[in-house]
């Protein structure tokens, strides 16, 4: 590691240490949060009061409503979700957590941030374009994506839906490029001692998110590809008149769109891992069945990625197949949840923030997860295909996850990057607002949905079966409880400001936790540790019958 | 507040009975997850018990719950199955051979002309906002779906009918509808900037008032094609 005397720029922007990179992922991914859920806010009263002006915004047309369901979506996957999840905790956690320096390709690393940040940038003045910005929904779906946009005075390229395939592509470079760095780190970097099974699960399912993003990725970015010169040269790929076809592209777009989710749902369900077991004082119930678990949830997920076209006329006999792959996936998750769950039997459970939140993340995703049995189901999926019903659904997988599982992470690790403890008062106003006000926003959705209410609609007053008054009733509760949840952040970066001046002092290892990023100091200096660790123990060794304290740090001997 | 909209189809009751069975599972399976959640977080301990859950013997708290998973999860492939395969993969013999294009936004019906058969030379193509879909009660109708500019799907609630239109593709679906009425016409797939108003109406009618819009059809039709022939 280079100590040399680091000047500002080497030091927070073009930095190559890994603690720094990660915290850049992690403040650009909240300000695009913040983005995307103002592009929620904005849609969602214009569901609850139609053609009326909008606080903050102003009057909405079709065009803007189909642009912001559009970036809302694509934002708060690929800029929110992916950056802090992944990108973001992983740089974190990982050179910590294996007991090394910083990432095998420092420099690398530095730029696949860069690019990412150029990528959100893109997608920024993408709103700013004489067209607007990409319409077409946030599954890009062609034809529609194709000719959404009219070729401006400086033809097609200037368009949204081209800056949106740009702003994707780069961002995927660089979530490539980090997937890359992450599995060399782990493979090379590791502590002596530090086996494939004394790995704290994070750094498992890190690399494992990792490794399906990079098996998954590359048909997506054939397509939007395709796509780019279908927009831009007039070639034909998903144009039938030209010989193409558009359900090309619903193929490669979910090969990669539905593995994606479990690139999501792995970093965080590491996160819960590891706070769980601390917060219980136990070992981590199975920790083998856990990852064994989950490398069978991530084959089965690359291969069921025609669930999102069961209503596209493929072939019955192969929606069967699809069908079963999907319902059969509950079997390893609900392994890993009732692993979960068993760990928390016996346990002397200490109720604080991280806790908490993981405590709800979990309790909140079952709903998810449970529901995906309706919709794996092809029979079903004829109804509820495109309603309300798969929106709840997925808002009940995604935000247990994303967002209550980055926040356990921020309350669990901030006294590690920033020295302090935060604010135990001010997490729980915090964590009440956002958990009630997010089951206020969600459940009722799926009841429109069974109702047959279909989504992406800017203005549902054509359809009279769907303006009868429980649900408008339940758009209008949806809309206030999304405004709640929305303002309720400020609380967290309230929190954050004022604990980072005024908040306890934090020392080395204020949760009593084993894994190796607690035993040096807070916050690390650059290069990690002044004496590199060796490890003698697995990382959930919590209340040894034999030991005094109920703690065994991976490297005490 | 019902939970579906009613049921007009042969097929409905099917896929809300489907609806129900899952609901049962994931219920159960919801309810005692929960519980098995919060209890530990009541019970205080001094100090944890340590247990690795490596043994078979610990094991079982989790085999046990995901067998009776499997269990539940075939129950409902196996329920599910028959209904899609009657659904999807049976097309019965057509009663009604009717054509339904989606367009932006609007979705055009076409009516079989007096030989009976749809993709004929004497097809008569209705294309107007808000206009109906005929169709006569208790009898097989057998679409052919097909879009003329982008991805649009036919969903009409009350039938739990759902189906993607697609530029170049002919798809083939069907159902039969028991009651009598006029029914909404939804597009759910995105399809551009007035997706939102692209609504038209299914009308279910006894036979003959069926046959009397079919032959005031084919009237307006002739009507039609002679004034453009006389104003050749």
């Amino acid at each position: 590691m280079n100590h040399t005397k680091q000047n500002f720029w080497t030091k927070y922007v073009f930095a190559t240490d890994h603690k720094v990179i990660g915290k850049q992922y992690i403040i650009t991914g909240l300000i695009m949060a913040l983005v995307g859920g103002y592009l929620s806010y904005v849609f969602r009263m214009q569901l609850a009061y139609p053609g009326q002006s909008i606080p903050l915004y102003g009057d909405m047309g079709p065009q803007q409503y189909n642009a912001f369901i559009t970036l809302h979506g694509m934002i708060m996957f690929f800029w929110f979700a992916m950056p802090i999840l992944l990108a973001g905790f992983g740089n974190l956690f990982i050179p910590l957590m294996i007991g090394t320096d910083d990432m095998a390709f420092p420099t690398v690393n530095m730029i696949s941030f860069w690019i990412f940040f150029v990528s959100t940038i893109v997608l920024m003045v993408s709103f700013f374009l004489p067209g607007g910005a990409a319409a077409g929904g946030w599954t890009m779906y062609p034809p529609l994506s194709i000719t959404a946009h009219q070729p401006t005075f400086w033809g097609s390229f200037f368009t949204g839906q081209t800056f949106l395939l740009l702003a994707v592509a780069l961002e995927f470079v660089s979530m490539l490029m980090g997937g890359i760095n992450f599995l060399t780190t782990t493979i090379n970097k590791r502590a002596p001692g530090m086996t494939a099974f004394r790995l704290p699960i994070y750094v498992w399912f890190a690399n494992l998110a990792g490794i399906i993003f990079m098996f998954s990725v590359g048909p997506l970015i054939a397509g939007a590809f395709m796509m780019l010169l279908d927009i831009n040269m007039g070639t034909g790929f998903y144009d039938p008149y030209r010989g193409g076809d558009p359900i090309l592209f619903q193929h490669l777009f979910w090969f990669f769109g539905h593995p994606e989710v479990y690139v999501l749902l792995l970093p965080s369900l590491g996160v819960t891992a590891e706070i769980i077991s601390t917060f219980s004082r136990k070992p981590i119930f199975a920790y083998k069945t856990i990852i064994y678990m989950a490398l069978i949830a991530s084959v089965l997920s690359v291969i069921v990625w025609a669930h999102h076209q069961f209503i596209s006329g493929i072939d019955p006999r192969m929606a069967t197949f699809f069908s079963v792959g999907t319902i059969l996936i509950s079997i390893p998750f609900a392994a890993i949840i009732l692993s979960y769950l068993a760990t928390l039997w016996g346990g002397s459970i200490r109720l604080k923030m991280p806790m908490i939140w993981t405590i709800a993340g979990i309790g909140s995703f079952l709903i998810g997860g449970l529901t995906g049995l309706f919709l794996g189901s092809d029979t079903f999926d004829i109804y509820a295909h495109d309603t309300y019903f798969v929106i709840a659904h997925f808002h009940y997988v995604l935000i247990p996850v994303v967002i209550f599982g980055t926040f356990a992470a921020i309350y669990y690790w901030y006294p590690k990057y920033f020295g302090r403890m935060l604010n135990e008062k001010i997490g729980k106003i915090h964590f009440w607002l956002t958990f009630l006000s997010f089951h206020a926003f969600a459940f009722p959705l799926f009841f429109s949905g069974l109702q047959g209410e279909h989504r992406r609609i800017a203005d549902y007053s054509s359809f009279d079966s769907l303006m009868t008054l429980p649900i408008q009733h339940i758009r209008i509760i949806s809309t206030i409880a999304t405004i709640i949840l929305i303002s309720s952040q400020l609380l967290l970066i309230i929190n954050v400001f004022w604990s980072y001046r005024k908040g306890k002092v934090a020392g080395r290892n204020p949760w009593e936790a084993n894994t190796l990023e607690w035993q040096t100091d807070s916050p690390p200096q650059h290069g990690n540790f002044e004496v590199y660790p060796e490890v003698y123990r697995g990382a959930y060794e919590y209340s040894l019958p034999d030991r005094t304290e109920d703690f065994y740090p991976q490297n005490e001997k | 507040m019902k939970i579906f909209p009613d049921n007009i189809s042969t097929y409905g009751q099917e896929i809300d009975d489907l609806f129900y069975l899952i609901l049962i599972f994931v219920s159960i399976a919801f309810l005692i997850s929960i519980i098995a959640l919060l209890i530990p977080l009541f019970r205080k301990r001094e100090k944890a018990a340590y247990f690795t859950g490596d043994k078979w013997v610990h094991l079982k708290w989790v085999a046990l719950p995901l067998t009776l998973l499997a269990i539940s999860d075939f129950i409902i492939l196996a329920k599910e199955h028959g209904t899609w395969a009657r659904i999807e993969e049976q097309i019965p013999q057509a009663d009604v051979h009717i054509g339904i294009i989606g367009r932006q936004w609007n979705w055009v019906f076409v009516y079989p002309g007096q030989d009976n058969e749809l993709n004929t030379s004497d097809d008569i193509v209705v294309d107007e906002q808000n206009s109906e879909l005929h169709v006569p009660v208790n009898k097989n109708i057998v679409i052919d779906i097909r879009a003329k500019d982008v991805l649009h799907t036919v969903t009409i609630p009350v039938l739990r009918f759902k189906q993607m239109a697609i530029p170049g593709r002919t798809i083939m679906k069907w159902f039969q509808a028991t009651k009598p009425g006029k029914y909404e016409i939804q597009c759910s797939e995105i399809c551009g900037l007035l997706h939102s108003r692209m609504r038209n109406f299914l009308a279910v009618e006894d036979e003959n008032d069926y046959k009397k819009f079919l032959s005031e059809l084919y009237q307006q039709n002739k009507q039609l094609e002679n004034s453009l022939v006389s104003s050749k």
